[in-house]
């Protein structure tokens, strides 16, 4: 009787549990998105280990026999100059990174207040907004990229600015929808009844009942923004020598396939391996933020 | 099949098909004229030989005529005109001409990914939860992870350099030297279409689940009917109407995913042509290569929108 009392007469505190630490729960209990955020933290470490310290210089020549494959000295081995291979594959990293995170948050920045605006007013403005992305759907993403290019002249930051020309439908169609979708409903007519002002009521109200998805679709355009650059490189119009990309490393290697095997393996797995952890990250959190959804 | 409203949907279709071009190229063409430094002037060419070259080009016009003269060679002859580089090679022709080749590579990618998709996907659905259907969702994010090239220099690596070893030197994939025909178009083919057919093998999962759940499905298990007939006559036709959906990302996927694979293997198609002509600043080429692919792409989405009335009977235009 008394421990029955004694356990009545503690408050019940109901837990709290908000989206984001639901979410965050349903995110770890999902082995493979687990394994990835381990292993894109591992990687921002070793992209920000090669801005102090490589195992050689990346452009330094002839440390190593022509195509002398993986020892002691070269973990990696070497490449057609001899460079290390892993040094080079670290810097590479640097690039895979910042023009997959750079992109997606200009994407970001340019897709969302356009999408929320035209879902919002709805009017001329979507018309025209949906007109335009539909003319963008029509054109082959990665040759008007590799077009925008050859026009601005190959830089990290061009290569950047061609992607997010050729990427920034997917962000606005998404906020467009959640716009058009949240704007009926009641919050939001309350919001407009106790007189908030527009931008109020699309960054205060409608954006953060969006974020989900849009975390969600930025999370995916990562790999996407990678796999661009990827190409561009490797067709020899992204990222110009001496500096080292994942797709060029990968297209120096194809011509050397025959005899040094080794130099196409390290750049293709580094950057399949990479996209992968993206995608299942991106996916996880599409379950955990989204569970409705489930498969 | 095809009423008389179709017919007409078809031909407005073509007709914005046309526009559409159009404005791309157009969209191209000023944006490649503002260069600074065209082709010509890498040459060692001075004085009146210049100019003389220049004229020939019509490059010595202000820009709307250049403009205008492009505009009326497009829609009154097809004339692409002429290459910067190499003087005197017609653009519309050799477009024409690896746009057959192209075609090849991407037609055999298009049926092995839709092909190989709708099996592993159906098998998936049929087999829901068991270690095939892990199996198969797992390899499908896998699948769209890798990049075309990457598959291709696995496979390169695989059916050339390893069987090469194993084999002496008799019966291996050769790299280059590229004469066409099915045995060198089937491992291009593959590496262009494999990330494709697992999103596809994805999709015809899903929405295969939904179909075989429904009544008319009970029904006819009820009848009698062979589980085959069940899965592919009656569930698998409405379980490919959400895949059509994709087909059309799918071939602008597998168009652009071409530019590599075509350089990768040395294949003399539009994507090499694109991809030379850039490095080479051949702008010239670059906008009609760049046109013809606007007019794939246009063709293309027509002729998914047409695969849904070929499916669907109650879809019509």
């Amino acid at each position: 009787m008394a421990t029955a009392a004694a356990v009545l007469a503690q408050p019940i505190e109901p837990e709290q549990a908000s989206l984001w630490s639901d979410a965050w729960r349903r995110l770890r209990r999902n082995r493979f998105a687990l394994i990835s955020s381990v292993y894109l933290a591992f990687l921002v470490g070793v992209a920000l280990l090669a801005l102090v310290w490589t195992p050689y210089r990346m452009s330094a020549i002839g440390l190593a026999q022509i195509y002398s494959g993986p020892s002691a000295a070269h973990l990696l081995g070497a490449d057609e100059l001899g460079r290390d291979i892993l040094s080079r594959l670290m810097v590479g990293a640097q690039v895979s990174l910042v023009v997959g995170v750079g992109t997606q948050l200009l994407v970001l920045a340019v897709g969302v207040p356009l999408g929320l605006i035209a879902g919002y007013y709805k009017g001329v403005v979507d018309t025209v907004l949906t007109f335009i992305i539909n003319v963008f759907y029509g054109i082959p993403d990665v040759l008007l990229a590799m077009i925008l290019v050859f026009i601005l002249g190959p830089s990290l930051t061009n290569i950047i600015i061609a992607i997010v020309a050729t990427r920034w439908m997917d962000m606005a169609r998404l906020a467009r929808g959640q716009a058009l979708t949240l704007r009926e409903r009641e919050f939001v007519e309350a919001g407009r009844a106790a007189g908030a002002r527009p931008g109020k009521m699309l960054f205060g109200h409608i954006l953060p009942n969006a974020l989900g998805p849009i975390i969600v679709q930025a999370t995916l355009g990562i790999p996407a923004a990678i796999l661009f650059e990827a190409f561009l490189s490797f067709l020899g119009v992204g990222v110009q020598p001496p500096t080292p990309s994942w797709g060029s490393m990968a297209n120096e290697g194809v011509q050397a396939i025959q005899y040094a095997p080794h130099m196409v393996i390290a750049p293709s797995i580094a950057l399949s391996v990479t996209l992968m952890a993206f995608n299942f990250l991106g996916d996880g959190l599409r379950d955990a933020l989204d569970p409705r959804s489930r498969r | 099949m095809f009423t008389r409203g179709t017919l007409i949907y078809m031909g407005q279709r073509i007709v914005m098909i046309g526009f559409t071009v159009l404005a791309v190229s157009s969209i191209v063409f000023l944006l490649i004229h503002r260069l600074p430094g065209d082709a010509l002037f890498n040459e060692k060419l001075h004085g009146q030989a210049y100019k003389e070259l220049l004229h020939h080009y019509g490059l010595d016009q202000p820009l709307y005529l250049q403009y205008w003269n492009f505009v009326v060679g497009v829609v009154t002859r097809g004339d692409l005109g002429e290459s910067l580089v190499n003087r005197g090679l017609k653009i519309t022709p050799l477009v024409l001409r690896e746009t057959g080749i192209s075609a090849q590579v991407g037609g055999f990618a298009l049926i092995f990914t839709i092909g190989l998709g709708i099996v592993l996907g159906v098998f998936a659905a049929v087999r829901q939860n068991t270690w095939l259907d892990y199996l198969l969702t797992t390899t499908s994010v896998i699948g769209y992870s890798m990049p075309n090239f990457v598959i291709a220099a696995f496979l390169i690596l695989i059916f050339g350099v390893w069987l090469q070893n194993q084999t002496g030197g008799t019966f291996y994939y050769q790299l280059g030297g590229w004469k066409g025909g099915i045995g060198q178009l089937w491992l291009p083919a593959f590496a262009l279409g494999f990330p494709y057919a697992s999103i596809v093998a994805r999709l015809t999962r899903a929405s295969m689940l939904e179909v075989i759940r429904q009544d008319y499905i009970r029904t006819a298990r009820a009848k009698g009917l062979r589980e085959s007939v069940i899965l592919i006559r009656h569930a698998l036709r409405n379980a490919l109407i959400p895949v059509i959906t994709i087909l059309g990302p799918l071939v602008i996927g597998i168009i652009t995913g071409s530019v590599v694979i075509e350089n990768f293997f040395g294949i003399p198609g539009l994507g090499k042509e694109f991809a030379q002509s850039i490095l080479n600043r051949d702008y010239a080429i670059v906008i009609g290569v760049f046109t013809m692919y606007a007019a794939l792409v246009g063709l293309a989405n027509l002729l998914v929108d047409l695969a849904y009335v070929v499916i669907d009977p109650r879809i019509r235009y």
